[in-house]
């Protein structure tokens, strides 16, 4: 390890606070396994994690670990609960695990997931792993950070439909149904088939990559060892057919899109501090001016008087 | 940016008592603190390591088992062997005054006995975290 303890976490508390990674820090990561792990909450992704961190220490390998949960809209705290399932593994010197609360970011993630990820990723780790909040069927962000994402579901949280729809369904590298000790019966294990075939999966064009299916117990133990093997053969097939360089390649332009982002977002806050837009916005509460006409005339103040695209701006997504 | 404080509430030994430490935990989440809740049968040496782990402000320990002599002193006496300053640590749970006054001798800021609410201990930990 290069880094730990206490050097590690002030590291990480930075970064959260968001101050940036040190440049030399940067250059030596790349090296580590990232693994995202996401799903709706209550379907054991932190006690599959628990589990998969002795599968992992057992193999000789060290692990750091982000967990996320939500931070509440109304008082800004956050109960952080994810630890708990795999506090035994605190006093482990060769496992980090760091606590984080979404802080108002949309997506599954925070702010300062993928600096956190290269900090671990730097200090050393064998396998990183993220914990995503529990998440519905719209948060895709964690594939833009791991190298590989389980998607955990459980025993009858829908039928085959629910399976099929877009977003969280199709980032999924590998499947779990946790929780296989709740079937009742043998039905509720079948994966539609079609979903299963390595079909090309929008996010991941060209890939050939057979999804697997694993059932796992978390309580019990079952699958688990699977599961590890599966997050070997994936990580295999990502090098073997170069997808890894991709992958990688895709997960820095987000996030160099997103530190761009969050740089014009706060330039433009600081521009519609003043008191010049401040009557262009009450205009466009009263009716005067339509929200369009008001991007047009902002957006001269914010990037310039040589700026004819406003009508782009204001139609760009989100 | 200003992080919100960050606490970490534990039970500590075995003592599988954890509503009043689930209570504490929310109500210090609702009054705007990020709180780590670790659960019930935590070592002082797994506290200590998830304490430095999540870089905390404050530490809050739970016990109602009569453990927390034992307990709490261990974390105290890691937290100086760990060289970790600066993170203050409070008490709860069933705990006799002649303990109080050892447990605040170890450098535990404040017990609070049932009965104890919310606000106070959150108004506690706010202002002791502010004039820190």
């Amino acid at each position: 390890m290069i880094m730990q303890g206490k050097q590690l976490t002030k590291l990480v508390t930075r970064l959260e606070s968001g101050e940036r990674l040190p440049a030399e820090l940067y250059a030596r990561t790349g090296r580590a396994r990232i693994v995202g792990i996401t799903g709706p909450p209550g379907v054991g992704k932190s006690s599959l994690i628990d589990r998969l961190i002795d599968e992992l220490r057992r193999q000789g390998k060290t692990v750091g670990v982000a967990v996320i949960d939500p931070t509440s809209p109304i008082s800004g705290g956050a109960l952080l609960g994810d630890r708990l399932r795999m506090q035994r593994h605190s006093e482990d010197e060769g496992v980090f695990i760091r606590s984080l609360a979404t802080r108002q970011h949309h997506g599954g993630l925070t702010d300062s997931t993928p600096q956190i990820v290269h900090a671990l990723d730097a200090a050393g780790f064998d396998v990183v792993i993220v914990e995503t909040v529990g998440t519905g069927q719209d948060e895709v962000e964690v594939a833009e950070v791991a190298d590989t994402v389980v998607v955990v579901l459980m025993p009858e949280l829908g039928d085959e439909i629910q399976r099929a729809k877009s977003g969280l369904m199709e980032i999924a590298d590998v499947l779990v149904i946790n929780k296989a000790d709740l079937f009742s019966a043998g039905a509720a294990r079948r994966e539609p088939r079609s979903q299963n075939r390595g079909e090309p999966r929008s996010p991941n064009k060209g890939e050939k990559w057979e999804r697997p299916t694993i059932h796992t117990s978390a309580k019990s133990g079952e699958g688990i060892a699977t599961l590890c093997g599966a997050l070997d053969a994936h990580h295999a097939y990502l090098v073997s057919s170069r997808q890894l360089a991709r992958r990688r390649e895709r997960a820095a332009r987000a996030e160099v899109i997103r530190l761009l982002q969050s740089q014009m977002t706060a330039s433009i806050l600081r521009a519609l501090e003043a008191p010049q837009s401040q009557t262009i916005l009450t205009n466009v509460a009263k009716r005067k001016l339509d929200p369009y006409d008001a991007v047009g005339k902002l957006s001269v103040r914010i990037l310039g008087s040589n700026n004819r695209s406003s009508k782009h701006v204001a139609r760009s997504p989100r | 940016m200003k992080r919100p404080t960050k606490v970490l509430i534990a039970k500590a030994g075995l003592d599988g008592h954890e509503r009043g430490a689930l209570v504490v935990a929310m109500g210090l989440r609702d009054a705007g603190m990020e709180v780590v809740y670790t659960g019930i049968r935590n070592t002082p040496e797994q506290i200590v390591a998830a304490a430095v782990q999540e870089d905390v402000d404050v530490i809050g320990l739970s016990s109602l088992s009569g453990g927390h002599m034992a307990q709490f002193s261990r974390v105290m006496k890691l937290l100086k062997k760990e060289k970790i300053k600066g993170v203050l640590v409070f008490a709860g749970g069933i705990i006799p005054d002649e303990d109080v006054k050892k447990l605040k001798k170890l450098g535990i800021k404040e017990v609070f006995g049932p009965g104890s609410s919310i606000a106070s201990i959150a108004e506690f930990v706010k202002k002791s975290v502010r004039s820190k």
